[in-house]
C-alpha cells in the first residue's frame, strides 16, 4: 500500500505480486529460448483454500544437458579423492531437469530463489551433482562462502528442503539496479523482477533472454 | 545473427558508490567480443575480483552476451554505458 519502498532495493508484498504478474505476461510476449518454459503463478493454499494474495512464481522443467563439460572439470578438481569413474556416466544421467521458484521473503522484503534439480528418472540431484551445473564463478563464490550463498533450506510453501540463494545482499544490489531510473516508484515494480533475475540467473546458470530488459 | 563485419563498440565505464574512477573510462571493443571481456577489463584495472557490473541501471548482463547485442539494444548516444560498483552480489 502507498509508496512501494523500491527506492531502498526492497519490495512490498503488493509490489512483488504486481511484478510477478508483469513478468508472467512479458515472458509470453518476448522470444524465449525453446528450452525455457513459461513462468506460472502458484497461489499458496491455506487448509486447501487458495490464497488471494500470497503465492510464488514457478519456472518448472528447465532441461540441462550436462554431458559436455564434465571431462574438462576433471583437471580443475585438485581433490585426489575424485576418481575417474565419477565422470563416466550413462547418457540418461546426463539430463538434469530444474525447477525454479521465486518466493517473497517477508523478513528481507525481497524475492528469494529456491531451486531443485532431478534426473530424468525423477531422482533428486545431490549438492555435488548440482555443482556440476553451476557456472564457474558460482563455484568460486561457493568455495569461499559456504553459508551465505547457496544453502539448503525448507521451501516456505512446500515444507521440503530446496536449494536457495541467500538474500542478505539482494536489497543492496537491487538498489544499484533501480536507483538511477527516472521513472516513478509505482512504475518500478514491474522492472524489479527482470532486474533481479538478471543477477540471480547468472548465479545458477539460468540464461535470461536479453529482450526481457528491453522496453516493451 | 552476428554481422560478418566486425563493428567496434565504444564502451563507457562509470563508477558508482565508492568505486574508483578509471583514468581511461572509454574504450573501443569488438562487437563480437563477449561481455566477459568488459568485466575482465574492469577487474584488471581495479585489481578487484568481485565487482557488480550492470547496464543502464536496469540489469546485470550475462558474461556470455555479445557486446554488439548489448549495444544494439541498450546503447545510448553511440556508446554502451556500463556501471560498476565494488560490491559482491553473493557471499
Amino acid at each position: 500500500m502507498g509508496g512501494s519502498p523500491v527506492g531502498d532495493g526492497t519490495l512490498s508484498l503488493d509490489g512483488f505480486n504486481a511484478s510477478a504478474t508483469a513478468l508472467v505476461k512479458r515472458w509470453k510476449e518476448i522470444e524465449v529460448d525453446d528450452s525455457l518454459p513459461d513462468w506460472t503463478w502458484k497461489p499458496c493454499s491455506n487448509l486447501g483454500v487458495p490464497s488471494q494474495v500470497e503465492g510464488y512464481l514457478a519456472l518448472e522443467g528447465v532441461y540441462r544437458d550436462c554431458g559436455g563439460s564434465q571431462i574438462e572439470e576433471e583437471d580443475s578438481s585438485d581433490g585426489a579423492d575424485v576418481g575417474y569413474d565419477t565422470w563416466v556416466q550413462s547418457s540418461s544421467d546426463n539430463i538434469h531437469v530444474y525447477d525454479f521458484h521465486v518466493v517473497y521473503s517477508h523478513s528481507y522484503k525481497v524475492p528469494v530463489l529456491y531451486f531443485q534439480g532431478h534426473r530424468s528418472d525423477g531422482q533428486l540431484l545431490t549438492t555435488d551433482e548440482i555443482k556440476q551445473d553451476l557456472p564457474s564463478n558460482s563455484l568460486k563464490v561457493l568455495s569461499e562462502s559456504k553459508w551465505t550463498f547457496i544453502t539448503r533450506e525448507e521451501h516456505p510453501h512446500l515444507s521440503r528442503p530446496w536449494f536457495t540463494l541467500h538474500p542478505c545482499a539482494t536489497g543492496d544490489w537491487m538498489k544499484l539496479l533501480l536507483e538511477e531510473s527516472k521513472v516513478a516508484y509505482e512504475e518500478q515494480s514491474p522492472r524489479y523482477l527482470p532486474a533481479w533475475l538478471s543477477v540471480v540467473g547468472q548465479a545458477v546458470g539460468l540464461k535470461i533472454p536479453l529482450e526481457l530488459h528491453c522496453k516493451s | 545473427m552476428a554481422a560478418e563485419v566486425d563493428q567496434k563498440v565504444v564502451v563507457h565505464v562509470r563508477s558508482t558508490g565508492d568505486a574508483p574512477i578509471l583514468k581511461q573510462s572509454k574504450f573501443k571493443i569488438s562487437g563480437r567480443d563477449k561481455f566477459l571481456k568488459v568485466i575482465e577489463f574492469l577487474r584488471r584495472q581495479l585489481h578487484q575480483d568481485t565487482l557488480f557490473v550492470y547496464i543502464n541501471s536496469a540489469f546485470s548482463p550475462n558474461p556470455d552476451e555479445l557486446v554488439i547485442d548489448l549495444y544494439n539494444n541498450f546503447g545510448i548516444d553511440g556508446k554502451l554505458v556500463v556501471n560498476y560498483a565494488l560490491s559482491a552480489a553473493w557471499g
